[in-house]
């Protein structure tokens, strides 16, 4: 069986960076990308299997990253994080587009579980 | 002087007036009535004697016994009524006069009481008797003609008194309401005055010592709450800070989840891949996690700095530092609500002389209500430029935000004044009006519906207010 994808977007390095080592060690092949408009670039010419994105970024944010994974690619899992711990409202509201939500300071094995939730490896 | 004395005084003043004009038409009023009686007594007189004197001539023509019987009868008539009315006379024309009446009645009596028939016709006797009698009769027609004369004068003495008196008092309450009304006026005038600019912010006192009356009173309580208001500006002011902190915070939560969610991220990350990693890349994971923190540290510096209560202390700042300054702490607030910035920062600005704490929160106050007037985002503008004519430093903020009705733009530097209903405290403006005035600069407002609103602050440039001490322009 082919490795599963993931897609990380945050315009912090870090996130991206500490993702991709992490994910890597469980057998993911991941790509990281530091604002929304590379990532809707790539995502043009390839499929992901996950895409875990920032809520909230300069120019295209985490929700137009959503709206094009839901038209482009509708299996896609996504997966939200932000640094707003306050947006409950915001939360509800994409509750049925996305898979899970994530405040920041992030536990990534929570969002390793919820990644292999989603992808039935669980 | 109390406006109530004032009042009193000048009532007190026209019942006077009015009791010396009424004591003075009354003893007129007494001496016409002393005078009248004289002349009715006199004309009765004068008429007497005009008969003795027609008595006289026909006793001299006829040598009747009757007509001198006649005479003798009226001299004794004559005599008793002047003994009657002396009172009357003498109080008219005085005792001399009187005497003297009396003296030549008396006179013509004698003269009267020595003729019998043998000096009849006695030319030298004839003569007397006619001088005597024409004597009589001229002096007391004389003293009645004159007393006639006299009342007339009176009268009309009485009356210029009482025309000149009535123009007195209706000049002298005239004189004293238009000083009272002028006085309470000036002082009325001097309090709105007073009152407008402390609500601006300004506590200057009235500069004059108050007068001693109720108006005196109310500037003085008013000059003794302006003290006390500016003493708890202060305290608003720092409260003011603290709130608008809670503010801050919202945008600032955001900023610190990021460097912490990176240390933690590095931290897990660590952990897992550790037995894979180089020593060189472990020393990176750890420079990561300095730096990040580095990073958390400036954001809690800035706001600790933001918040601490700090006596006013003026220093040379550079005016294009500052307003990058409170950029950084609202940077996340505007990026949440879509909001982009524009900044035209002049070039070679002359720096300023200011409590940096202060401006701050001017500048901090001025773009949150910026951020909340544009709840759909929009594009904050911050322009900063040089006066040269006033060698004012210009900083303007404008928003495409809603905008503020005109009805409100008046008041919006008033205290207690808020267009958030819930939210706003109404003092976040009014504290920044007199900061700014505090630092002898301006605060304006411009604004209309639905185009948005701009608020622009001068400040005097430091050379302007002689605080470019180090040689530098």
């Amino acid at each position: 069986m082919a490795k599963h994808n993931i897609m990380v977007i945050d315009d912090e390095k870090i996130v991206g960076d500490m993702a991709k080592l992490s994910f890597e060690q469980d057998g993911y092949e991941v790509e990281t990308f530091l604002n929304g408009e590379s990532a809707l670039e790539r995502l043009k010419e390839k499929r992901f299997d996950v895409v875990v994105t920032d809520l909230k970024m300069k120019g295209v944010d985490g929700l137009e990253v959503l709206r094009t994974v839901k038209k482009l690619h509708p299996g896609t899992v996504v997966i939200m994080i932000t640094a707003f711990a306050n947006l409950d409202v915001a939360i509800e509201a994409l509750r049925d587009d996305v898979h899970d939500f994530f405040p920041k300071p992030v536990k990534i094995k929570e969002l390793k579980t919820s990644i292999k939730k989603a992808l039935g490896d669980l | 002087m109390k406006i109530e004395y004032k009042i009193y005084l000048s009532n007190a003043i026209h019942i006077l007036l009015l009791v010396l004009i009424g004591i003075f038409a009354l003893q007129n009023l007494n001496q016409i009535l002393t005078k009248f009686r004289f002349t009715v007594i006199a004309e009765g007189l004068n008429a007497t004697f005009l008969e003795m004197r027609l008595a006289e001539k026909n006793y001299f023509l006829y040598g009747d016994a009757e007509a001198l019987a006649n005479i003798k009868g009226k001299i004794d008539q004559t005599s008793e009524t002047l003994q009657q009315v002396r009172q009357d006379i003498t109080r008219a024309v005085g005792a001399e006069k009187y005497n003297r009446l009396q003296g030549y009645l008396k006179g013509y009596g004698q003269l009267i009481a020595s003729l019998d028939k043998s000096r009849l016709r006695d030319p030298v006797a004839q003569q007397k008797l006619r001088e005597a009698g024409q004597n009589l009769k001229t002096f007391s027609e004389n003293i009645t003609a004159l007393e006639s004369d006299s009342i007339g004068a009176i009268i009309v003495h009485s009356k210029n008194i009482l025309l000149y008196s009535f123009w007195a008092v209706v000049l002298f309450a005239f004189l004293f309401s238009y000083l009272i009304v002028h006085n309470i006026g000036f002082s009325l005038r001097k309090i709105v005055e007073l009152t407008r600019s402390i609500s601006k912010g300004n506590y200057e006192k009235i500069a004059e010592k108050p007068s001693n009356d109720e108006m005196g009173a109310v500037i003085s309580a008013i000059n003794a709450m302006a003290e006390e208001l500016q003493k708890r500006e202060k305290e608003i002011v720092q409260s003011k800070r603290l709130a608008s902190i809670g503010v801050l915070v919202a945008g600032v939560a955001h900023d610190l989840n990021n460097p912490l969610n990176n240390i933690s991220m590095i931290a897990q990350t660590y952990a897992e891949v550790y037995d894979s990693l180089s020593r060189e890349e472990r020393i990176g994971f750890m420079e990561r996690v300095d730096e990040e923190t580095e990073r958390l540290r400036v954001i809690i510096r800035n706001l600790l700095d933001y918040a601490k209560p700090k006596e006013q202390h003026l220093a040379r700042a550079v005016t294009n530092m500052v307003i990058q300054k409170i950029l950084a702490l609202v940077q996340n607030m505007l990026d949440i609500s879509n909001i982009q910035t524009r900044l035209a920062l002049a070039d070679n600005l002359p720096d300023i002389y200011i409590d940096e704490h202060q401006i701050q929160q001017v500048l901090v106050n001025i773009v949150t209500n910026a951020i909340q007037a544009m709840d759909k985002g929009g594009e904050l503008r911050i322009v900063s430029r040089y006066l040269p004519a006033q060698d004012d430093i210009e900083i303007e903020i404008g928003d495409n935000g809603k905008g503020i009705a005109p009805e409100f733009l008046d008041h919006i530097f008033d205290p207690f004044f808020t267009t958030k209903e819930e939210s706003g405290t109404g003092l976040g403006l009014w504290v920044s009006y007199g900061i700014i005035k505090n630092h002898q600069g301006n605060i304006r407002v411009a604004s209309e519906v639905g185009v948005g609103t701009t608020f622009t602050i001068t400040l005097p440039s430091c050379k302007k207010l002689k605080r470019c001490c180090d040689g530098e322009a």
